[in-house]
C-alpha cells in the first residue's frame, strides 16, 4: 500500500497548475513563431531586457524547424530560388539571345500567373539555349524553359499550359517541401548571421545541392506533378486558353521520348507521360467549352520561327 | 386535364423561383490578382471599379463567359468568369521579415531589398546581394551571374499584359 503524502500531492497539484499556466502561452508561441517574435518586439522593442531576450532566443531555437521550408518568408524563399537559378544556368545553358522571344514568354507567363493561386509575387521566365526537353521552376518564381521544349509546341495555349504548370509548382511550394528535412532549416531561425564560408554556409549550399538533385535529376513527387498538371489546365482556362494544350504538349513529348536525351529532361524528372495524359483527359471534362477557348497558333509560330 | 396543367405550371414557376434563389445566394471571390467590374458583359465597356483579390461578390446572373455580380457596397456590374471562384483565396502578404535568409547571409540589411516586389508593374532590380554572396562562396561563373541578373531585370507591365491578351483575343478580349 502506498503512503499517502498530502503535502506531496498538494505540491504536485501546484506544479501541474504552474505547468499548465505556462503550457498554453508556450504552445501558442510555438504554433505561431511569427506572432511570438512580434510579441517580443512589443515587450522589448530595443532589445535591452535580458530576460525577454533570453526567452526570445529560446523560442527561436525551438521554432527553427517549424519556420522551415514551406513556412519561410517570401524573401528567403526567393534567395533560395536565386541560388538554384545560378546552378540552373550552369546545368542547362545560358539564356537564349533573342530579346523578343524572352519578352514574349515573360508576358505570357505573367498573364497566366495573375490567375494562379499565388498571384501576389512577381514571376520571371527565361528560355535557355538547351537541346534538352525541360522546364523547371525555382522557389520564389524563377521559371526555366528550354528552347527545345518551346520548339516542340504548336500553339500559345500549349505554352500557356506549360508555364502555368511551372507557376503551380511555385504557388504550391513543391520544391521547398521536397527539401524540408535539410539540415540548414533546423537552426536557421536561431542564427542572427551566418558566414557563407562557415559551417552554416555549407549547410545552405548542401540544401541548394539537394534542390538540384530533386529538380534536375530525381524529379518532384508524382503527386506534385499531377497537382501541377491539374492546376495548369485550370489557370490556362481561367486566362482564356484551351486547357487541352496541356494534353497536346504531353502527346508531343511522348512522340519525342524514343529519340530524345533522357537525363535531366522532363522525361526523367516527371511521371510517365501516359499516366499524365490519362489524368489530364479526365480533368478536361471539367471544361465543356474548352474547344472554344483561345489557341493562338499564328502569333506563337511567329516567335517559334525565331528559335 | 385543367388541374394537371395547373400543377405543371406551378411546378415550373416554383423551379424557376428556386433556381433564382440559388443563383442569388451564390457567393464569389475575386481570385485573380485583380479584376475589373464592367458596366456591360464586354471588356470594351466602361470600368465601374477595380476589385482586389479576395473581394466578396454576389452572383446575380450568368451570360456566356461573363457573370453579373454585386459587391458588398451594392455596386452592380459584370466580371469575367476566369477572375472569380466560389472558393475564398488565401491572400499572401509579402513580408520582408527580419529573420529572413537575407539577414542570415552575412547580416545584409534586407528591408529595402525587393521592396517593390508587390508592385503591379512587376519591376524588379537584378541579382540580389544575397545571391551575389552565394555565387562568390559557390564559385559561380560570372556569365551565370550575368544571366540571372538579366532575367531578374526584365520588366512586364500590366498594360503590356492587357495589350498582349487583347491582341491575341484571349479571355475577356475574345470575340
Amino acid at each position: 500500500m502506498k503512503n499517502y503524502n498530502p503535502s506531496f500531492s498538494k505540491r504536485s497539484a501546484t506544479n501541474r497548475r504552474g505547468f499548465l499556466k505556462y503550457l498554453g502561452p508556450f504552445l501558442v508561441l510555438l504554433s505561431s513563431p511569427a506572432f511570438a517574435f512580434n510579441i517580443f518586439k512589443v515587450l522589448d522593442p530595443e532589445g535591452k531586457n535580458e530576460e525577454i531576450q533570453k526567452a526570445r532566443q529560446a523560442i527561436e531555437g525551438l521554432t527553427g524547424i517549424i519556420q522551415s521550408a514551406e513556412g519561410l518568408d517570401y524573401k528567403s524563399e526567393f534567395t533560395i530560388g536565386e541560388s538554384l537559378a545560378l546552378e540552373g544556368f550552369q546545368r542547362y545553358g545560358l539564356p537564349l539571345k533573342n530579346d523578343r522571344v524572352q519578352k514574349y514568354v515573360n508576358t505570357l507567363g505573367n498573364a497566366v500567373a495573375k490567375n494562379s493561386t499565388r498571384p501576389e509575387i512577381p514571376y520571371y521566365f527565361v528560355v535557355v539555349d538547351s537541346p534538352i526537353y525541360n522546364a523547371f521552376s525555382c522557389p520564389g518564381g524563377i521559371v526555366f524553359l528550354s528552347k527545345s521544349l518551346v520548339k516542340g509546341m504548336n500553339s500559345e495555349a500549349e505554352l500557356a499550359c506549360v508555364l502555368s504548370h511551372e507557376v503551380a509548382h511555385v504557388s504550391h511550394k513543391h520544391a521547398l517541401s521536397s527539401v524540408r528535412r535539410a539540415k540548414f532549416f533546423e537552426g536557421a531561425a536561431k542564427i542572427g548571421t551566418i558566414n557563407m564560408d562557415g559551417q552554416d554556409g555549407r549547410k545552405y549550399r548542401d540544401m541548394v545541392g539537394n534542390l538540384q538533385t530533386v529538380l534536375f535529376d530525381k524529379g518532384l513527387d508524382k503527386a506534385m506533378e499531377y497537382e501541377a498538371d491539374q492546376s495548369a489546365m485550370d489557370v490556362a482556362y481561367r486566362t482564356g486558353y484551351d486547357p487541352a494544350g496541356m494534353i497536346r504538349v504531353l502527346k508531343m513529348l511522348k512522340k519525342k521520348e524514343a529519340t530524345a536525351t533522357i537525363k535531366g529532361s522532363w522525361f526523367s524528372t516527371h511521371p510517365p507521360l501516359s499516366s499524365r495524359i490519362e489524368k489530364c483527359n479526365h480533368w478536361k471534362g471539367k471544361y465543356p467549352d474548352a474547344n472554344q477557348m483561345a489557341r493562338v497558333k499564328k502569333r506563337f509560330m511567329r516567335y517559334r520561327q525565331m528559335l | 386535364m385543367h388541374r394537371l396543367s395547373y400543377l405543371f405550371f406551378r411546378t415550373i414557376i416554383l423551379s424557376v423561383f428556386m433556381v433564382s434563389v440559388c443563383m442569388a445566394s451564390t457567393t464569389l471571390y475575386v481570385t485573380s490578382e485583380s479584376a475589373d467590374l464592367k458596366s456591360e458583359s464586354t471588356s470594351s465597356s466602361s470600368t465601374i471599379a477595380e476589385l482586389e483579390r479576395g473581394t466578396v461578390l454576389l452572383l446575380i446572373a450568368k451570360e456566356g463567359r461573363w457573370f453579373r455580380v454585386a459587391t458588398q457596397e451594392s455596386q452592380r456590374g459584370w466580371i469575367y468568369r476566369g477572375k472569380v471562384s466560389e472558393e475564398q483565396p488565401e491572400v499572401e502578404s509579402i513580408d520582408e521579415g527580419e529573420d529572413s535568409i537575407g539577414s542570415l547571409l552575412g547580416g545584409l540589411s534586407g528591408s529595402d531589398i525587393r521592396a517593390d516586389a508587390a508592385d503591379s508593374s512587376r519591376s524588379i532590380r537584378g541579382l540580389s546581394p544575397e545571391a551575389e554572396e552565394y555565387a562568390k562562396a559557390a564559385g559561380t561563373p560570372r556569365q551565370s551571374r550575368n544571366a540571372l541578373d538579366a532575367t531578374l531585370s526584365r520588366k512586364v507591365k500590366d498594360s503590356d499584359i492587357e495589350a498582349f491578351l487583347k491582341n491575341g483575343k484571349v479571355g475577356e478580349y475574345a470575340d
